[in-house]
């Protein structure tokens, strides 16, 4: 079975780029939000394996909806999508319950490193 | 879709080379087991192979790579020691990632089934882990431990804290010193060292760490971070939870005892050190030896290569020969006037430095077909218990790409043929008072025109006696022909279709493909090949090929009205000969040359024409091509000997291929076609 994804980005063209690398990974996309209230709207309906997400979203960006979604659920398995120069919002997401993250533009290979390394605790 | 194509074909090209790269490697692993870099290339070209496949979506190909890579993380961590087990599994992993390339260039899928191979790799990692922590402490410890001067330089406690942490020590923990490097290429390494940090947080109680959790934040490091932690867990368990962050490099991890005073820690290290040293000596030892082992395989080097369809370099040839047939017309004009001639001598200049530099581009090294058999020798020689050395020797000379592709499968035989049934076991070459190592020797030259392959090992050479006396039962030749026939066309013999001295049929050497297709593919690219053996002592064959195919010098003669094209080094000379020179012997036509006896056929009976044969008998002058195959001369009558020149070789197609004594055609200045004679078969 392939491990399910929930992909948050407000960017149509970087959830394309994620998807892509993710489904050639081998993983399936269940959703996609565009912010953080969306991403904690889906999360909760479909339970994902993993979550991408990113930092800045108009509405509540990804910070807040990792913090949320992880006081929902402790297991959740969050990755961060950040920029360069976001490194203290990143660290403030690890600190807040992210597992790790991964700076744009995503190399594939990286990404997936980053995702399957996760999957192998 | 074209672009699908497009990326397909890089992904085929691309993880063919790294396959390759691949099994070089390994194989220099296996003799280097401690060489970081060519672990590191090993995984790399492992890495590249995963991304690849996995942004070309191929599932089982990503889960396979990705499976094989975790083994060489673990060799590269020093988890796992390269022994025979692991070498074997890793080569068995590049056959399976061979194989699911293949299934998609075939039919687009991933067909073949991997799950055995992928469970088998699983237990390795499981098992050798607990096996690996089973295994002598001391050792394990030699390796992971880093120099303590290092670390106490850049981090150690002060009494204070010492007795602080003494304080908090409950009795099972133990305490570690931890050096954690980070990947140069690491994005963002202060999240990185901050989850490091974090890491370790959870693991114990992080006591101290350089940099500080501060300066990591505010990414005021390089990329080493040392940590002083105390944990309950056991060493491999804590290396392995901060190997699992990405971008991590390598963790060093060296357990202190605290309650031993410090003079006393010293002097231990001390004599750790001693011993390390003494180790890195006879490492540097066996460094030297290996040196000299892997310089024989190291030097077989692929250059950096254009990719180019060699369908287009074809084209290519074929435009250049249009162009040289087009110039030889032009010549053939005889127009006279001064620019005529100087514009014909320029064109005639820069075809043949074209033609010559489109050769070049067709050339490759041969170590591109060499370097495959530096694996396939281990293998063999591994499954059939014997101990060869390979000794390959010129693999920069260069040959034309499609010459090259045909001929791996005919030295493979050849070489099989070598471990297999060539070289004896090692009790047996002892017993001999052979090196129990056989040696197989394998080199390219170029000779002239051509290029020799010789394969020589110093086996146990062919049995001649056996030779004929089974070729006699096949039916191959009759008892009173073996009278006749000499040492080597005895040994000829073996290249007859179904022809196997071996009356085992191993997995080696049995597999259908006789020395009789050896010798028609490498007569199919206009070459030949050649045996020498001496009982006891070895076998050496030779392969000799003309450098390219496409274009060459050749004798342009008459046979009733038709021209026809013998290739120039096919030629030994041309005479003038009477009748009266001709003499016979048991019916057959020969002259004598410098004392040698040479058989004279005449071209338009083997041609088959439809003429009056043997009326040369009656002309003043007979023109005579000498000709040669291999070792045999024999002359060719002919009507006319017309002039030398160059032609483009042209196949006749697929339906007449067949056709006996013609290998092909030749379009000559005029327009016309001639055809080419196949001078090794009227030999």
């Amino acid at each position: 079975m392939a491990k399910t994804v929930l992909v948050v980005d407000d960017a149509a063209f970087m959830r394309m780029m994620i998807k892509n690398i993710l489904v050639d990974g081998g993983f399936e996309i269940v959703a996609e939000a565009e912010n953080g209230k969306q991403a904690i709207d889906l999360y909760r309906e479909h339970k994902p394996d993993l979550v991408t997400m990113d930092i800045t979203m108009p509405g509540m960006d990804g910070l807040e909806a990792v913090k949320k979604i992880v006081e929902e659920d402790e297991e959740a398995k969050i990755i961060m999508c950040s920029a360069m120069g976001q490194q203290a919002m990143v660290i403030d997401a690890i600190q807040a319950g992210a597992r790790d993250f991964v700076v744009k533009p995503f190399k594939p290979d990286r990404v997936l490193a980053a995702i399957n390394k996760m999957f192998n605790d | 879709m074209d672009n699908d194509n497009q990326y397909l074909q890089m992904f085929f090209d691309e993880s063919a080379e790294y396959l390759q790269q691949l099994n070089e490697n390994v194989l220099l692993l296996e003799e280097n087991p401690d060489d970081e870099e060519i672990i590191n290339a090993v995984f790399r070209a492992a890495h590249s192979v995963k991304g690849m496949s996995a942004t070309m979506g191929f599932e089982l190909l990503t889960d396979l790579t990705h499976k094989i890579e975790n083994i060489l993380a673990k060799v590269r961590n020093k988890e796992l020691d390269i022994n025979e087990k692991i070498v074997d599994v890793l080569f068995a992993g590049l056959d399976e990632i061979k194989k699911l390339v293949d299934d998609i260039r075939e039919n687009g899928q991933e067909t073949t089934d991997i799950s055995e191979y992928l469970a088998e790799l699983d237990s390795l990692l499981t098992m050798e882990k607990d096996f690996e922590s089973i295994k002598n402490e001391d050792d394990l410890d030699l390796k992971v431990s880093l120099t303590d001067d290092e670390f106490y330089q850049k981090l150690s406690l002060s009494d204070e804290e010492e007795e602080e942490i003494l304080k908090r020590l409950k009795g099972n923990e133990s305490f570690y010193n931890i050096k954690v490097n980070l990947k140069e290429d690491c994005l963002l390494k202060n999240v990185r060292g901050y989850m490091i940090l974090k890491k370790a947080q959870e693991l114990g109680f992080l006591a101290k760490s350089k940099p500080t959790q501060k300066e990591i934040e505010d990414e005021d490091f390089d990329l080493v971070i040392y940590i002083i932690l105390i944990s309950t867990l056991d060493k491999e368990t804590i290396v392995n939870e901060i190997m699992d962050i990405v971008d991590v490099k390598d963790v060093t991890i060296n357990q202190l005892d605290l309650k031993k005073s410090r003079t006393e820690v010293a002097a231990s290290e001390e004599v750790k050190k001693q011993v390390k040293n003494d180790k890195s000596n006879e490492k540097d030892e066996n460094m030297k030896t290996q040196d000299k082992n892997s310089k024989k395989l190291t030097n077989i080097q692929v250059s950096p290569t254009v990719r180019v369809d060699i369908n287009k370099l074809d084209n290519l040839m074929n435009m250049v020969g249009e162009l040289l047939i087009n110039k030889t017309r032009l010549a053939g004009l005889n127009i006279d006037s001064e620019i005529y001639n100087d514009i014909i001598q320029q064109l005639d200049r820069v075809t043949t430095e074209l033609h010559h530099n489109v050769m070049q581009i067709r050339m490759v090294p041969i170590g591109g077909i060499f370097n495959r058999f530096p694996r396939m020798v281990r293998d063999l020689s591994k499954e059939l218990d014997k101990e060869i050395n390979l000794v390959i020797e010129g693999a920069e000379t260069e040959l034309d790409r499609s010459i090259i592709d045909e001929l791996a499968d005919p030295l493979m035989h050849i070489i099989r043929n070598a471990i297999d049934h060539g070289i004896e076991r090692p009790e047996k070459r002892k017993e001999m008072g052979k090196d129990p190592a056989g040696t197989i020797l394998l080199q390219a030259y170029q000779k002239g025109s051509e290029i020799i392959i010789e394969a020589e090992d110093d086996g146990a050479g062919l049995d001649v006696e056996k030779i004929t006396t089974k070729a006699i039962e096949k039916g191959i030749i009759s008892e009173e022909e073996a009278e006749e026939m000499d040492k080597k066309d005895r040994l000829n013999l073996i290249f007859n279709p179904g022809f196997s001295t071996s009356n085992q049929v191993t997995d080696v050497s049995g597999r259908g493909v006789g020395m009789d297709v050896v010798k028609r593919v490498v007569e199919s690219l206009d070459g030949q090949v050649f045996i020498e053996s001496e009982k006891g002592v070895g076998t050496r064959f030779t392969i000799s090929l003309p450098l390219t195919l496409a274009i060459t010098q050749a004798l342009m003669v008459k046979i009733n009205q038709e021209i026809y094209a013998i290739p120039l080094g096919t030629i030994s000379e041309t005479l003038m000969i009477t009748p009266e020179e001709i003499l016979q012997v048991r019916g057959q036509d020969v002259i004598i040359l410098r004392d040698k006896t040479i058989p004279l056929v005449e071209g338009a009976q083997k041609l088959n024409l439809n003429i009056e044969y043997g009326r040369f008998h009656k002309q003043e002058e007979i023109p005579v091509v000498i000709i040669n195959s291999g070792e045999r001369e024999i002359g060719l009558i002919v009507d006319d000997l017309l002039n030398q020149q160059e032609i483009v070789i042209k196949s006749l197609g697929n339906y007449l291929v067949n056709i006996k004594n013609i290998s092909g055609a030749t379009i000559v200045g005029d327009g016309d076609v001639a055809l080419i004679l196949d001078v090794r078969n009227i030999a």
